[in-house]
């Protein structure tokens, strides 16, 4: 491997890491806003059979 | 100013420096006599090592104000800047490692600034598993929060290691000042500015995921309870 190889795999594995770091951060965020956007749909539901009564 | 106005100034800001830095990096800063290319890897590398030791700063404050305040804000503080930290302290032995193979010859020894470093990653590893495995939360926040102070302890042996003992690893920064390169030492600089507004970048979103996930149980919780009713 040359210096070049060497210093290529840092910068990759630095900016890898973050990007993985970062893809978990949206993953989360994808699903709690699909965990909101059900609870809302549940809450609407409630309002309307309350409306029935 | 509103919040998102400040949070789009702050990612628009990060952007400049991650730019001006790459710059500098590959076209600024002068190829070192001795090392050449690799020595660049030093400006990821230093930066990171400056992230953890000032994230794992911010879980030492966070235990602190958690302790004495008994906040929920203080333990999320804790345990996003802890997750940061880990990250960059992973990136600090991985280039540190591939640093080390054509300088030193091997990817990894003994010695004392590596292995306190490593010593420093699986303390936090250990801060974060017993955040999460506790059941019941507060007693996992105060846990934590003690844990979080006591293994701070280790971030000024990392930075003293080097100092204290015989070590093969480079001293840059010595009581007398440095004998590195000025456009060097500015490139660093450079980094070190870039990594921490993207550090704070990253913590504000950690925060805000944290704070969505609360606001979430709580409405969970009211749910729950007019379903009994």
């Amino acid at each position: 491997m040359t210096n070049l190889d060497y210093f290529m795999a840092a910068y990759i594995f630095v900016w890898v890491g973050v990007f993985i770091y970062l893809l978990k951060l949206q993953r989360d965020q994808n699903r709690l806003r699909k965990e909101l956007k059900s609870l809302k749909r549940i809450m609407a539901k409630g309002r309307d059979e309350n409306k029935k009564i | 100013m509103q919040r998102d106005s400040l949070e789009k100034i702050l990612i628009g800001l990060t952007f400049l420096s991650m730019m001006i830095a790459l710059y500098a990096i590959f076209i600024y800063a002068p190829l070192e006599a001795t090392m050449g290319l690799i020595q660049k890897i030093w400006y990821f590398h230093l930066a990171a090592a400056w992230i953890a030791f000032l994230a794992y700063f911010h879980v030492f404050l966070a235990g602190i104000l958690y302790l004495w305040k008994r906040e929920r804000r203080f333990d999320i503080l804790g345990r996003s800047s802890a997750e940061i930290g880990i990250l960059f302290n992973t990136l600090v032995l991985i280039t540190g490692s591939i640093w080390a193979k054509p300088v030193w010859g091997t990817w990894w020894t003994w010695d004392p600034r590596l292995s306190t470093t490593l010593i420093l990653w699986i303390l936090y590893i250990a801060y974060l598993m017993i955040r999460t495995s506790s059941e019941d939360d507060s007693k996992g926040a105060r846990l934590a929060a003690v844990f979080g102070i006591v293994a701070f302890i280790d971030v000024p042996i990392v930075y003293m290691s080097i100092r204290w003992w015989r070590t093969i690893h480079p001293v840059i920064f010595k009581l007398k000042g440095t004998e590195v390169n000025p456009a060097m030492i500015i490139t660093l600089l450079i980094s070190l500015a870039a990594f921490t507004l993207f550090y704070f970048c990253l913590l504000h979103q950690r925060i805000s995921l944290e704070k969505i996930k609360d606001e979430l149980e709580l409405i969970e919780d009211k749910l729950m309870e007019v379903k009994r009713k």
